[in-house]
């Protein structure tokens, strides 16, 4: 009975961090903040719904353990991958402004470029120049 | 096991609470602005769904149905990396 009390106090401690991570992922104005609450419900909303299992099913605890040390591990590495990205995106659109900036100055949407595909041609470069190379050298030989 | 009334039926409301959190966070899904949004809020949607199987593992008291949950975790993981990989580099290895 007491550990029954104990599971649905833990049950829900983790489905109210769910709750307010799911709030903040909504109204940060940020997408480095949406990212730290979305990180509270992998954590402790999580820990919480997997704890209060675990007390109320003891037989489950074993492969719950398994899941929240997984979780403990990946979590976050996948959210610093998001941040990452985040960084390295605007790195690339502020890069993007300042060669543009000379002919026109708008700063109402700083970062209104399509960085993907801007990346997708900057790909295509490299690939371009990869084939100039190899030409270059096939160039070379026959000269040779 | 849960044996007594007021457990089970806790249980299903906390499921149904966790249900019911689905419908905002795919808001952010719809709505986010920018490409790293959208994949934070499909990574919290992924997270919200192991915490569901989870329960659902408690109601059946079916401990396989855990392992479930292990499998969508590892799967979320892979797919956020690389399409985080994606979004900021151009490729994916």
């Amino acid at each position: 009975m007491l550990l029954e009390m104990l599971g649905i106090a833990a049950l829900v401690f983790g489905v109210f961090f769910c709750a307010v991570g799911v709030l903040g992922v909504i109204r940060m104005p940020d997408t480095l903040t949406r990212l730290h609450a979305s990180g509270k419900v992998a954590i402790l909303g999580l820990f919480g719904l997997l704890l209060g299992a675990a007390l109320l099913v003891p037989s489950t605890a074993l492969r719950l353990l398994v899941l929240g040390l997984f979780v403990l591990l990946t979590s976050p590495v996948a959210t610093h991958a998001i941040a990452a990205s985040v960084h390295r995106r605007r790195e690339i659109a502020q890069q993007l402004d300042d060669e543009q900036g000379a002919d026109d100055n708008d700063d109402s949407a700083p970062f209104a470029v399509d960085v993907t595909a801007v990346l997708a041609r900057s790909q295509l470069d490299e690939i371009l120049e990869a084939l100039e190379r190899t030409q270059q050298r096939r160039d070379n030989t026959d000269t040779q | 096991m849960i044996e007594s009334e007021f457990a089970q039926s806790a249980v299903r409301l906390i499921l149904l609470a966790l249900v019911i959190l689905l419908i905002p966070a795919s808001y952010r899904v719809v709505v986010g602005p920018s490409l790293p949004d959208r994949l934070s809020a499909v990574d919290l949607i992924t997270t919200l769904l192991v915490g569901i199987i989870v329960l659902l593992a408690l109601i059946e008291e079916t401990p396989v149905v855990v392992d479930m949950a292990i499998a969508l975790a590892a799967f979320a993981f892979i797919g956020t990396i690389t399409i985080a990989r994606y979004i900021s580099e151009g490729r994916y290895f």
